[in-house]
């Protein structure tokens, strides 16, 4: 691979190095994957940020209560996808773009743009139901019995 | 609820106010604030262009994972139901009975309507947007999921693509009155899984109801995580609905463009804008039609804005002072939010 591409897939690096962690995690991450996938491009060696990153059970059985294979994949076939490293030919042309558009998603440039206000963002019908969301994951405000009974009940 | 039939072309009414027209977005276009300015690029792209000027030719590894549905016998896309048919017209005899039923009950018609507008107008139209079938051409906005974004040609990825699309209306339905919003969300989903039931056996010859019970199941728990996902991805911020939008639509593949990543993260957006443009009243009434993928959506100036709710409102005001209103029309959600 040309210097070129090298240097190109560096600076893609860098900026996948900028997504945020994921709040809960997910069989599969795209920060993770990509930086994988980039990494082997620019010559880095992968996989030292991973090692450290292991979930841990709790997060593992966590992941297997919440969530099934994909419809018509076995684990095993799609953990041998999720370890391939597929073979690309990338043009410098090409990186550059990708690092473009992950510039654009990074800037937050179509929430910014395309910004719905609170009206959808505090509904009028539920005007807690993010914040409650958001509380949840960030586990700043657990849900107690009561108010999971309360949500089941009204609905809200 | 009794004049199915008729919605179509009320709705078409709305849509002369609403945002999304071809005609109406190029008149705004002339000016529309500068997106894309700052990239020295071509000035707006919509999604579709902007997914298919990738120079990243990597075919996805799930790619060769090609198998368009091909049912011996194909549903009809709502149902058997004569009701149901958009040529079926109502004996006038009916209608009227229908109208004194609601007029004598004083039945609460914004609940009633939430069965013919979400269950199945807004049903038919997110499941039309992935639809696809061996050996028939794709509707334009099929080309922009499974040719542009590479997407396989598969039921679950109809699935996928329904979902998101669901829950675009979920969001919007959110911001209505609450026992409102929830019906109609309510209806939406029944009606997705009773006619997924349908089309397994029917169209992916799942002969056993225990097999076509597992895969509703996993439906179920796919709906769920995907509306989780999306929701957390829309109130915080693009990288995480990026994140959310790969794993569920994506199929969450290695070998992602993130360019495809970034039209879909703007698709999503636009609709949501324009939702959030819409008073309750056009929303229920089912005035909202998806902006297609090769339509770019320009944020409206508040002058704009302003002409297109006084149009709004200026048209339900004559609807509700007229005294000829039939009791089926009549609505109390508001139309100036």
């Amino acid at each position: 691979m040309s210097a070129a591409v090298r240097g190109a897939a560096l600076q893609l690096v860098k900026h996948l190095e900028k997504l945020p962690e994921e709040r809960l995690k997910h069989i599969v991450s795209l920060k993770e994957s990509q930086l994988e996938r980039f990494k082997a491009v620019a010559g880095l060696k992968a996989g030292s940020q991973n090692a450290q990153q292991k979930p841990s059970l709790q997060e593992i059985k966590d992941i297997i209560n919440r969530t099934s294979g994909p419809l018509g994949m076995p684990k095993d076939v799609l953990r041998k996808v999720q370890d391939a490293l597929p073979q690309e030919n990338l043009t410098v042309e090409a990186i550059q773009e990708q690092n473009q558009s992950l510039g654009h998603i990074l800037n937050n440039k179509y929430r910014d743009y395309y910004s719905t206000g609170d009206k959808l963002l505090k509904p009028q019908g539920n005007p807690q139901y993010y914040q409650r969301l958001m509380d949840e994951i960030e586990g700043k405000k657990k849900e107690t019995f009561w108010s999971a009974m309360r949500t089941v009940v009204l609905g809200k | 609820m009794l004049n199915f039939a008729s919605l179509p072309a009320r709705s078409s009414t709305f849509r002369t106010i609403g945002l999304t027209g071809h005609v109406r977005i190029s008149q705004i276009a002339s000016f529309s604030t500068k997106i894309n300015q700052a990239d020295g690029r071509k000035r707006d792209n919509s999604p579709e262009e902007l997914a298919s000027n990738s120079h990243l030719k990597s075919a996805p590894i799930d790619y060769s994972n090609n198998a368009p549905v091909n049912p011996k016998k194909k549903r009809p896309l709502l149902s058997d139901s004569k009701y149901e048919s958009r040529l079926y017209q109502l004996p006038k005899w009916k209608e009227a009975l229908g109208e004194i039923v609601i007029r004598s009950f004083n039945l609460d018609m914004d609940k009633v309507r939430s069965g013919p507008v979400a269950g199945s107008h807004y049903y038919a139209m997110c499941k039309e947007q992935g639809l696809q079938f061996e050996n028939e051409p794709l509707s334009a906005t099929a080309k922009f999921f499974y040719e542009d974004l590479k997407l396989p040609r598969t039921f679950s990825q109809w699935f996928q693509i329904t979902i998101l699309h669901e829950w675009i209306l979920f969001v919007r339905m959110r911001a209505m009155p609450f026992k409102y919003g929830r019906n109609y969300q309510q209806k939406l989903v029944d009606r997705t899984f009773t006619d997924i039931e349908l089309r397994l056996f029917d169209e992916m010859n799942v002969n056993s109801s225990r097999i076509a019970d597992q895969y509703l199941k996993d439906f179920n728990s796919q709906l769920r995580g995907a509306v989780f996902a999306y929701d957390e991805g829309f109130c915080t911020d693009d990288s995480t609905l990026a994140a959310a939008i790969w794993r569920n639509l994506f199929g969450g593949r290695k070998n992602v463009d993130m360019i495809h990543l970034e039209a879909m993260v703007r698709y999503v957006r636009a609709q949501l804008y324009v939702l959030s443009k819409m008073s309750d009243r056009e929303f229920a009434m089912g005035g909202f039609k998806f902006v297609s993928p090769d339509e770019t959506v320009h944020r409206l100036t508040p002058q704009e804005e302003a002409v297109m709710k006084k149009a709004v409102a200026e048209k339900y005001e004559a609807m509700d002072k007229n005294p000829d209103l039939l009791p089926s029309e009549r609505s109390k959600l508001s139309y100036e939010n």
